[in-house]
């Protein structure tokens, strides 16, 4: 439908000027005669100059400037109107755009010439240098502009007085007479009050082969058994529809099958698309999600909040985690995230507004992106704060639980170890730990004592850093800063014998990042560890080896092995855990005995170079066996010496976090491990993860759109044009990102928003009849269509928000039961009443008006999963990750290449469900988009049918098809001995009905020249099979 | 079956009658502006047609202007100073380097004096028959999104490409070929793999058609796959006969609906192209002169050259756009030249030269340039300044491209790039020009050419464009 405005009646006002001046006198007269020569002259030029404007100008105007500076079109951008004189004359928040006479002082010359970087106008398209030129000569010739009166304000009237913003209200159900004193089905009665003013009459009810034939399709894309038909048809039972109806919705084939036209609308595949088209490989579980979400029929205002903010509303749901797949569904562009990052926050935010939106809404939100809605009441302003709900987290996976008691412990043991590293004193000795910090005591028994720290009694450094032994017995670098350094350390250890070495590198407020190493990022690598025994009796000294080395942390490629590989390239680091203590623990080849006047020597080599120093170090020894040395640090090994009651509250915490620590990391290692769904999160921005949470973005109202041209700081909210809801969210904790996208599920579940509901009907009712009753399900604005049945689209929608309380399953059954929707597809005399001789105009050759069934193609899903069905080889489990129907090979960038055409259809995973397939959103199965599987890359509103000879023969001849062909074939070989049965029951499966003979002989003919196998294919590609009517 | 009641069931199909029944069950809303194509207009929507059918020739990575055709001798003199920007521009992968002069010689060729490098000897040679964009602007740096803006016009995925709104707008000119064909190098697909040649929110049937041009089966289910023996050729003439017997009888039944008709149709067509596609992409059908001509003897030009001379046979047999790509994505054996100039854009360039003038040669020697249009693309052009040691980055901010053969006025050009060859100077053109000017070529309104989806009444060129009028005959 059109939606021109309407034009302006410009009124014309012929303004003559003349002037008239009394003659006296000669000189006067000459005078005179000069003033009515200029008169006359001005008068023609004042004709003149408004045809000039009337046929020259206003045409220019009115095709590039009056869009968005006048009055009819509600815009008046800068203040600025173009459609009367005093408009340019008074001019906008610049002042008057055009001195008469002088263009090079006109604004207007200036914007339309962009010869400005600030103001150029048109801002998208310039003007060609003829329609300047013409500008300018207007300008020059004094802007002659008729246009006296003041137009009319837009005359659309008010904007949001639009079939789709009204309010909801229940319309009353049309009077019909009721027949044997049977329920009219409220559809019924809207189609019929409908049918009969247009003077249409419907179409008797299908039989039932044909019924339940279209309701398997419908509710679960598959075609029902021959068994199936036959029970059916022989039910005698009056409710053996209902029953029928109740068999399938219960049945898990539903969810699988309704999951697609959800995972359609919100554009969802398994990989990026875009130049780096990459893998998703968690993205499956959203898709599981939204199967399990309509098997169980969850509540539509469920579904909204549980899709864009379950962690917000169902915190403690973690299995729920799936549903934010939702958000993440549509295409990330990679190459611009690393690229270009400034506009790809505003275009990934920009998809995610189109996605919610229009799914859930109906409205083109994100036409308001560079202007104010031309059509619809939505501002530019409304459009950026939707982005801004979306301003504080990006996509990636997200690990969760699916287990919710799982995430409890999880969440438990995060936080006792969070008070551990912070010593919370409140949570740590809290009565909880008590027992458990005691039995760790009581375990430890005598092994209290088990290193013994060396006195260092000479330390030096290779290079020229100073070491200083602190009070602890441990050792500081300072001064001079080398680039690598080995620092050599004497003791005598009073044990007799020697089992292990233990160094500890620890923190020092004086080191960089408090250290313990001496690089500026406080890391340090230690490239070998060596010890040297000195016997008084022995000059010379011997050489320790050691078994093997264990650290409490190792900077991932820098583990503790390297320091005692012999590789003076390798090392140990601790990266990115700086600014804590580490130690490690080196074990010896065998113990060593030692007397009294032993002396070990410990070098220390750091030859990595770039600083990677050790700060601060103390060395200890033990006589313990390795398996029991436990490391303790020193204030809990004192701690534990003394009594309980001696000990003071500092201590205490020492010990309690100390055990805690490792309690609670042992703990959470034992838990199973977490899973991951491509989804949304806090941490995540442009495709990366971040190491912490972000705040959310600073969102713009960006002018004309163009992120160079950045406006007032947009705040969450929605559209203003639903009056009776906030339109700007009132946030207690706008930071939390989950807050602004609950406060927009809010917005949209509510039962006052007058779009959802009538939103998803209609979506309900496009599937059923193959159409909506509103064409543009994605639109219900003035470019959209508008309802063919408005009364009956009310009607359901506040039947399905308030009586069926949000069931997707209830508005099946209600639908499915009408008679409109059991209407035969076949038209009969009756229907064809109004022809077009007797009543053209009426003939509604489209079927908007439902006097019968549209008879519809099978979908790409159906065709496939029909075909393994009747194959007998369709493999029903369900879930899980999803099945790849082709072979991968390395591609030149980061997107593989995939060949669909290599694929084995012998594999099992062939025979799997269509909607476990993994779609590749930018190389989608070649054979399944013959057949109108839609470009994920955008929102596809709906699914197109197509016929082509590309299609005919992809269904001729593609593998799939032929090898099942062949299954088909030998499955009737091994179940009928002659050929005329296996036809017969070939027949019976495909077209779900007898045969006749004289097909039969044509089949049989075929068969017997061809084989079986080409037959089946032949039959697989029928019309009777591919249409359901 | 009585005369009203066929009326009626004409009406509901919308009527077969010649209207290709690939768009029949498309169930697009034509906009009331749009029309079917009218022989008064030469198979134009709106006006007159000049071109009937178009070559895009597409060179993957983004083609370096200043070492092809855009001759700057101002970079010679300011070689090696450092005057770019200090900041990394968005879109550009790495910070910038010193001014760069073309290790390559210009030279002025044909009468129109084009300065041409020594890159493209032979397209040197027919350099009058071209008319170039000088100074054609991308409005990103970065490789998807202008692969999506030259095919599409936008820079997003899911909208329809050039070849589609033609298919769409203009039908098939033979029912007995695929009317828009893609044929990728063999090395591999494109940026966005099948993204550039996507029918978006068109309905599927146009879509580009992926013809493998080395493959021993080019399109894809054409025929059987060999290892289904019963899928004989006489199983498929007898089974499409069995079939529509079958589909006939059960039409008996359940004529009420032209999706039966269209259905049948396309069975018959699928029979008759299963006759004439191969016959098509048969080139050793072709004399060894043409073989040579086009490099199909030597192995630097025999990919681009098969598929030029494959372009020429589709074209010449009636399919509406042709698609020919050089490179695939990533960074090696494209147009991408970031390591090094040159060392990385002789080998490409070599690969294109030959057969590209070959092709404009033997497109004009065939009559077929009356009605056939051939476009050179790529998605942007190159910074004048080095990137690492010689090689140059992305830039949208200038680049070329060229238009040969049916209502374009040979030898000129249009539009300059700054001295640097950094930006766009005069008569900047974007592909919204471009698209406009080739659809106007083709007899249509690029306005009017219109789709409504989610709301938006959605053409080609967005809300941008101007047909270019100095180029155009």
């Amino acid at each position: 439908m059109e939606h021109k405005k309407l034009r302006r009646c410009i009124v014309r006002h012929r303004q003559t000027h003349r002037k008239f001046y009394p003659s006296i006198g000669l000189p006067i007269l000459i005078v005179m005669a000069l003033c009515l020569a200029v008169a006359a002259q001005e008068s023609t030029q004042d004709a003149d100059g408004e045809r000039f404007f009337l046929d020259q100008i206003e045409p220019v105007l009115k095709t590039h400037c009056l869009e968005c500076h006048s009055h009819s079109s509600g815009e008046m951008e800068g203040g600025l109107t173009l459609d009367w004189q005093r408009g340019w004359a008074v001019g906008g928040d610049q002042g008057p755009a055009i001195v008469p006479g002088k263009p090079e002082k006109s604004l207007l010359i200036k914007a339309v010439k962009h010869s400005g970087a600030d103001l150029q106008m048109p801002p998208e398209e310039k003007l060609s240098d003829k329609e300047i030129e013409l500008l300018v000569e207007w300008i020059r010739r004094g802007a002659p502009d008729p246009r006296t009166n003041q137009p009319k304000m837009s005359d659309q009237g008010d904007p949001t007085d639009w079939w789709s913003l009204r309010p909801l209200k229940r319309p009353a159900v049309p009077q019909t007479a009721k027949t044997e004193g049977e329920e009219i089905n409220p559809i019924d009665a809207f189609v019929r009050r409908q049918l009969r003013s247009k003077g249409l009459t419907s179409t008797p009810r299908a039989d039932r082969r044909t019924l339940i034939r279209r309701l398997s399709f419908d509710l679960h894309g598959l075609a029902p058994s021959p068994d199936e038909v036959d029970s059916f048809e022989n039910d005698l039972d009056p409710a053996a529809y209902m029953k029928l109806i109740n068999r399938l919705l219960d049945s898990p084939r539903y969810g699988e099958h309704w999951a697609r036209h959800w995972l359609d609308a919100v554009h969802f595949a398994d990989s990026h698309g875009c130049e780096h088209d990459v893998f998703r490989p968690n993205a499956w579980h959203y898709r599981d999600y939204v199967i399990a979400s309509f098997n169980r029929d969850t509540q539509w205002s469920r579904f909204i909040r549980e899709q864009l903010a379950a962690d917000w509303f169902y915190p403690e749901q973690t299995h729920l985690t799936a549903a934010l797949g939702f958000i993440s569904a549509g295409p990330l562009e990679l190459s611009r995230a690393s690229t270009a990052p400034v506009t790809f926050d505003y275009l990934e935010r920009d998809d995610i507004v189109t996605q919610t939106m229009a799914v859930f809404a109906s409205t083109t939100a994100n036409c308001a992106r560079c202007h104010t809605h031309k059509f619809d009441p939505i501002t530019q302003d409304d459009y950026y704060s939707l982005q801004a709900v979306f301003a504080g987290g990006g996509k990636g996976d997200v690990e969760y639980d699916i287990d919710p008691e799982v995430a409890k412990k999880r969440q438990r043991w995060n936080a006792v170890l969070e008070a551990a590293k912070n010593k919370d004193e409140s949570q740590l000795l809290s009565p909880e730990h008590v027992e458990s910090i005691a039995m760790w005591e009581q375990n430890l028994g005598e092994n209290t004592s088990l290193w013994q720290p060396l006195f260092p009694k000479t330390f030096l450094s290779s290079d020229g850093a100073t070491l200083t032994r602190l009070d602890d017995n441990s050792l500081l670098a300072s001064g001079n800063r080398p680039d690598k350094d080995t620092y050599t350390i004497s003791a005598s250890p009073s044990l007799k014998t020697l089992t292990s070495l233990r160094l500890d590198v620890l923190t020092d407020d004086r080191l960089p990042m408090k250290g313990p190493g001496r690089c500026d990022n406080g890391n340090l690598h230690l490239s070998e560890i060596s010890a040297f025994l000195f016997d008084a009796e022995d000059a010379e000294p011997k050489q320790l080896t050691f078994r093997k080395a264990r650290a409490d942390w190792n900077q991932s490629g820098w583990t503790i092995d390297h320091a005692i590989d012999g590789n003076i390239k390798t090392a140990w680091g601790i990266f990115p855990k700086v600014g804590d203590s580490h130690y490690a623990v080196f074990e010896l080849e065998q113990p060593v005995e030692l007397t009294y006047s032993s002396q070990i020597v410990i070098q220390l080599q750091q030859q990595h170079g770039g600083s990677h120093l050790i700060g601060r170090f103390k060395l200890y020894v033990t006589d313990a066996d390795s398996a029991t040395a436990i490391v303790l640090p020193d204030a809990v090994r004192t701690a534990i010496k003394l009594p309980g009651d001696d000990r003071s509250i500092q201590q205490d915490l020492a010990v309690a976090s100390y055990v805690l620590q490792r309690k609670a990391e042992q703990e959470l290692a034992d838990l199973p491990s977490q899973t991951s769904v491509y989804a949304w999160s806090s941490q995540y921005s442009h495709g990366k993860k971040l190491p912490n949470s972000m705040t959310p973005k600073t969102v713009h109202v960006l002018r004309r759109g163009d992120i160079e041209k950045p406006g007032n700081v947009a705040m969450p909210g929605a559209l203003s044009a639903i009056q009776i809801l906030p339109s700007r969210f009132e946030l207690k904790t706008p930071n939390d990102e989950a807050s602004r996208r609950a406060a927009l599920a809010d917005w949209l579940a509510e039962n006052e928003n007058p779009l959802t509901w009538r939103s998803i009907v209609n979506r309900v009712w496009m599937q059923h009849f193959g159409r909506g009753l509103c064409e543009t399900p994605n639109d219900f604005g003035r470019m959209g269509g508008v309802p063919s049945h408005p009364e009956l689209l009310d009607w359901l929608a506040v039947w399905f928000r308030d009586d069926a309380n949000g069931s997707l399953k209830e508005l099946h059954r209600l639908i499915l039961s009408s008679s409109t929707w059991k209407q035969q597809a076949r038209i009969t005399s009756r229907s064809t009443i109004a022809s077009p001789e007797n009543d053209g105009p009426a003939l509604d050759t489209e079927n908007r008006f439902l006097w019968r069934m549209t008879p519809r193609p099978l979908d790409a899903e159906s065709f496939r999963d029909a075909v393994l069905q009747i194959s007998g080889r369709i493999d029903f489990s369900a879930g899980g990750p999803g099945v790849q129907q082709f072979t991968q090979t390395k591609g030149a960038q980061l997107t593989p290449y995939l060949d669909y055409g290599a694929f084995d259809w012998k594999q099992p995973e062939a025979a799997r469900r269509s909607i476990y397939r993994v779609v590749w959103r930018g190389t989608p199965d070649p054979f399944m988009e013959s057949l109108d599987f839609p470009d994920l890359g955008l929102l596809p509103a709906k699914r197109g049918y197509s016929v082509s000879a590309l299609q005919a023969l992809a269904l001729f001849n593609n593998d799939f098809v032929l090898h099942h062909s062949q299954v088909l074939a030998n499955k009737l070989q091994a179940e009928h001995v002659n050929l005329d049965e296996q036809l017969v029951q070939a027949l019976r499966l495909i077209h779900l009905r007898k045969s006749n003979s004289n097909e039969i002989e044509l089949l049989v003919a075929y068969a017997q020249q061809h084989g079986l196998a080409a037959t089946c294919r032949v039959l697989l590609n029928s019309n009777e099979f591919m249409i359901v009517y | 079956m009585n005369h009203s009641r066929r009326d009626f069931l004409w009406n509901i199909g919308g009527g077969l009658g010649g209207l290709a029944v690939s768009q029949m069950l498309a169930q697009e809303a034509l906009s009331v502006e749009n029309k079917q194509p009218r022989s008064e207009f030469n198979g134009g929507l709106h006006h007159r047609a000049k071109v009937k059918r178009v070559i895009q020739l597409f060179m993957t990575g983004g083609a370096s202007p200043m070492d092809t055709f855009d001759y700057k001798p101002e970079l010679e003199r300011l070689h090696g100073q450092k005057l770019g920007p200090t900041e990394k521009p968005e879109g550009f992968t790495a910070p910038v380097g010193a001014i760069m002069k073309s290790p390559f010689k210009f030279n002025q060729y044909g009468e129109s004096g084009r300065w041409v490098s020594s890159v493209f000897p032979h397209q040197a040679e027919v350099v009058d028959e071209m008319a170039f964009l000088m100074a054609m602007a991308s409005k990103t740096n970065v490789h998807g999104p202008a692969t999506y803006m030259m095919n599409s016009g936008f820079l997003l995925p899911g909208f329809p490409s050039l070849g589609a709104w033609v298919s769409y707008g203009l039908g098939n000119l033979t029912e007995e070929l695929p009317n828009f064909v893609v044929l990728p190098d063999a090395k591999g697909l494109p940026y966005n793999q099948k993204g550039p040649f996507s029918s978006g929110f068109l309905s599927a049937v146009h879509q580009g058609t992926v013809i493998k041009a080395a493959d021993q089966r080019p399109i894809r289910d054409l025929f059987a796959n060999e290892r289904y023996d019963f899928a004989t050729r006489s199983a498929d003439r007898d089974g499409f006969e069995l079939l529509q017997k079958l589909n006939a009888k059960h039409a008996a039944e359940f004529s009420d609906h032209s999706q039966l008709d269209a259905r049948i149709k396309s069975y018959e067509l699928a029979a008759r192209m299963q006759l004439s596609a191969p016959e098509a992409f048969d080139i050793s059908r072709e004399s060894e002169e043409t073989h040579k001509a086009f490099g199909l003897d030597n192995k630097i030009t025999e990919d681009f050259g098969r598929r030029c001379l494959l372009a020429r046979r589709l074209v010449e047999r009636g399919t509406r756009f042709v698609q020919v790509w050089s490179g695939p994505q990533g960074a090696t054996g494209n147009w991408d030249n970031h390591g090094s100039i040159p060392k990385e854009l002789p080998p490409i360039a070599a690969s294109v030269d030959l057969p590209i003038a070959a092709l404009i040669r033997d497109l004009k020697a065939r009559g077929l340039f009356e009605d056939t249009l051939l476009i050179w693309t790529t998605e942007f052009g190159r910074t004048p300044f080095a990137q690492g040691g010689d090689g140059r980055d992305h830039n949208g901010g200038t680049f070329v491209t060229w238009l040969a053969g049916a209502g374009i006025k040979a030898g000129v050009s249009h539009g300059q790039s700054d001295d640097w060859g950094y930006q766009a100077a005069e008569g900047k053109t974007y592909c919204y020009d471009f698209h406009a000017t080739i659809l106007h070529l083709l007899g249509i309104d690029h306005k009017r050419l219109t789709v409504r989806q989610n709301g938006i009444d959605r053409r080609l060129t967005d809300v941008h464009g101007h047909v270019i009028e100095e180029i155009i005959s």
